[in-house]
């Protein structure tokens, strides 16, 4: 079976994709909605644009970042067991995994928070990982769930991949000439 | 404005410099510009959160600053030097300005000076046949300098001299809002991190990073700057300090922002546990806009950061004990300074506060002029806003008329006279628009009136005598109207000519 034949379609790509940009992007945004009063104070309209042109471009590398592992499974699992269920085991690992770095993030508030024990707390996110994507392609109700929460994500990147690359190629020009 | 590694610059400029350094050293000392035609260089060495009042040099209790007691032996010393502002971002761009903050408008935390006001800066000031340069480790003057940008030869990155940083914006290019993204948002410390995935990496690797560079020398670890990831050593900033100096194609304007004393304050081994004596200072009522920090708290930071002084003292000596080796502060304007004070009292901690006691807006100023070889005392009250033309008037250069000039006495034959300093606090209004919340006090002699407006439950003031009462404990307002009114008068004129809106550019 070639490489092509073993990678899930568009079709099923993107609503998992969808997952992660709800996530990644989500985050950014809630900060962003925190931080954005106080730059009003002293930004003017174009910087602030610029600026969010620069998390615009931050978060289309991240949420590719962390696409591309969950694309890269289906590479190395058998075709019944990962492939045929991508879009729920898919937006489960996405689910766990960005969820552990969210709960991981809320404690690293600044050099003197960081847990002391990562290695502790890196088996532990994966090990909830596996499960929740072992139990998210077993169970119909679950599995269904999360097929049609992330089909109804991806009108999201109707918004976020044209924003996105606009604010990629902005951010490149900002950085390079 | 070009972006160059410390080691792209050294050895750019090293090459110019070799030659000049002798040449110059050949002249030896001489008078100021004005009667000679070369020019003299000025070199600013700005230690960020130095508050005036902590310096033993200005007889606080600790002996903190012996180096500095030295320097001033050669230097002008200014007793009742203020700031403009109590925080970096107003401090340092009145400074560079020769502005008020309630003009430049630089009066939010990682503010910027109006936008039509660019061009109304030290380096421009100096002109292009200066080489001009700039360095800080603080942000908060980094956002300054890409304003200036077209004005500046050279701007070392902030982290030039750390063992460890995760600053982005220098290294992607990408000016101001490249900071401003990355650094004060993306991946800013004190917060969790609003990048998820490059944002939690960054914080882990650094983690890593600190955990393997953390040296003995630092019993408290390496000082580090507060908001954001870049952690150094005194000795390899100051290190850094004397090669760049010494390297700096001449004549030169430089400008050298230091995070130390800033908090956190980590002293080196030596410096550590110094003024572990005991000692408390005088105990002062908590202000009601205060944080309440309880005073035995306060009480240990300070020895922590009176430790931290000590320790910068000691390395600043030792780079001025080099560059007079090496004939390199020959022709030079010397000024040391700082953007703002550091408050340990009344139940606040930092500078952060709507607060203006003499802690955090008294400075620490120094001037040692090409040649000078005795010591003048400066008792009048001055500004940070007089340094700018000052400095261009004692080097012949052109004083621009928006300054509305003020000279400080003891430099260029200018004598004491009766002046008035002001310090601006407005951190909570837009910078585009009227002044509605805010603090300002006014020096003028020996007295001292504080204005809080837009404050709960109504505007208030304080006024105190500092002659009789240099602790500011003694609050005797609304008594002796004479003088009151005047200075009311005075206080609310400036107040009300410079605090309306600006227009806001796109």
């Amino acid at each position: 079976m070639g490489i092509s034949e073993r990678l899930p379609g568009w079709q099923k790509i993107a609503p998992v994709y969808a997952v992660i940009v709800l996530i990644v992007y989500g985050w950014s945004l809630l900060w962003y909605l925190w931080t954005f009063p106080s730059w009003l104070k002293f930004l003017t309209v174009s910087e602030i644009l610029l600026t969010f042109s620069f998390v615009l471009a931050t978060n289309l590398l991240e949420s590719l970042l962390v696409l591309a592992p969950i694309v890269a499974i289906s590479l190395l699992m058998p075709k019944r067991w990962f492939r045929d269920v991508f879009v729920a085991r898919g937006a489960a690992l996405a689910i766990a995994g960005l969820g552990s770095m969210m709960l991981l993030a809320l404690q690293f508030r600044d050099i003197d928070d960081y847990p002391a024990d990562l290695s502790t707390w890196l088996p532990a996110a994966v090990a909830v990982m596996l499960i929740v994507a072992v139990v998210a392609g077993r169970l119909p109700f679950l599995r269904k769930g999360l097929e049609a929460f992330a089909e109804r994500a991806t009108v999201l990147l109707l918004i976020s991949i044209p924003l996105s690359v606009l604010a990629l190629i902005t951010s490149a020009v900002q950085v390079f000439l | 404005m070009s972006r160059l590694s410390r080691r792209d610059f050294l050895k750019l400029a090293g090459i110019g410099a070799g030659a000049t350094v002798t040449a110059n050293s050949a002249l030896g000392a001489v008078p100021l510009a004005g009667s000679q035609a070369v020019l003299p260089n000025v070199l600013i060495i700005v230690f960020d959160a130095m508050s005036g009042r902590n310096l033993s040099l200005y007889g606080y209790h600790r002996k903190t600053t012996p180096t500095f007691e030295r320097f001033a032996d050669r230097a002008v010393v200014y007793h009742a030097h203020s700031s403009a502002g109590n925080f970096t971002s107003p401090g340092t761009a009145s400074l560079l300005t020769g502005m008020l903050p309630w003009t430049h408008r630089a009066i939010n935390i990682s503010g910027r000076i109006a936008r039509e006001l660019q061009d109304r800066n030290i380096f421009h000031c100096f002109g292009g046949d200066y080489h001009r340069f700039a360095y800080s480790q603080n942000l908060g003057a980094v956002h300054l300098f890409s304003q200036f940008q077209q004005d500046i030869d050279t701007v070392l990155p902030p982290q030039a001299f750390s063992r460890v940083d995760q600053i982005v914006g220098s290294r992607l290019g990408g000016g101001v809002a490249a900071y401003q993204a990355f650094d004060d948002f993306l991946f800013r410390d004190g917060t969790p991190p609003a990048s998820l995935v490059f944002g939690l990496a960054s914080r882990v690797q650094l983690r890593r990073r600190v955990a393997r560079t953390q040296t003995d020398d630092y019993p408290r670890g390496l000082p580090q700057a507060r908001t954001f990831p870049l952690f150094f050593s005194l000795a390899d900033v100051f290190d850094g300090l004397y090669q760049t100096i010494a390297s700096l194609p001449r004549p030169y304007v430089a400008y050298f922002h230091l995070w130390a004393p800033h908090a956190p304050y980590r002293a080196s081994r030596a410096f550590d546990g110094q003024f572990a004596d005991g000692w408390r200072p005088k105990r002062k009522p908590d202000h009601r806009m205060g944080d309440h920090v309880p005073f035995y708290r306060l009480a240990d930071k300070r020895q922590n950061y009176d430790e931290y002084i000590a320790d910068v003292d000691a390395e600043f000596g030792a780079l001025v004990d080099a560059l007079e080796k090496e004939h390199l502060l020959d022709q030079t304007f010397v000024v040391v300074t700082s953007d703002h004070g550091e408050f340990l009292e009344r139940g606040v901690d930092g500078h952060i506060t709507p607060l203006l006691y003499e802690p955090v807006t008294n400075i620490p100023l120094l001037i040692s002029t090409p040649g000078q070889r005795q010591r003048v005392d400066v008792l009048s009250p001055t500004s940070s806003i007089d340094v700018l033309p000052t400095l261009l008037h004692a080097a012949a250069r052109d004083v621009p008329a928006w300054m509305n000039a003020s000279y400080l006495p003891g430099i260029d034959g200018v004598s004491a006279g009766e002046r008035t300093a002001f310090v601006v606090e407005a951190k909570e209004n837009a910078s585009f628009s009227s002044l509605e919340k805010s603090t300002v006090a006014m020096r003028r002699g020996d007295w001292k009136l504080i204005y809080y407006t837009g404050h709960e439950p109504d505007d208030f003031y304080e006024l105190y005598n500092l002659a009789d009462d240099p602790e500011e404990l003694e609050d005797v307002f609304p008594g002796r109207p004479t003088i009151l009114k005047s200075m009311q008068e005075e206080l609310l004129d400036a107040f009300h000519a410079a605090s309306g809106p600006l227009a806001q550019p796109i």
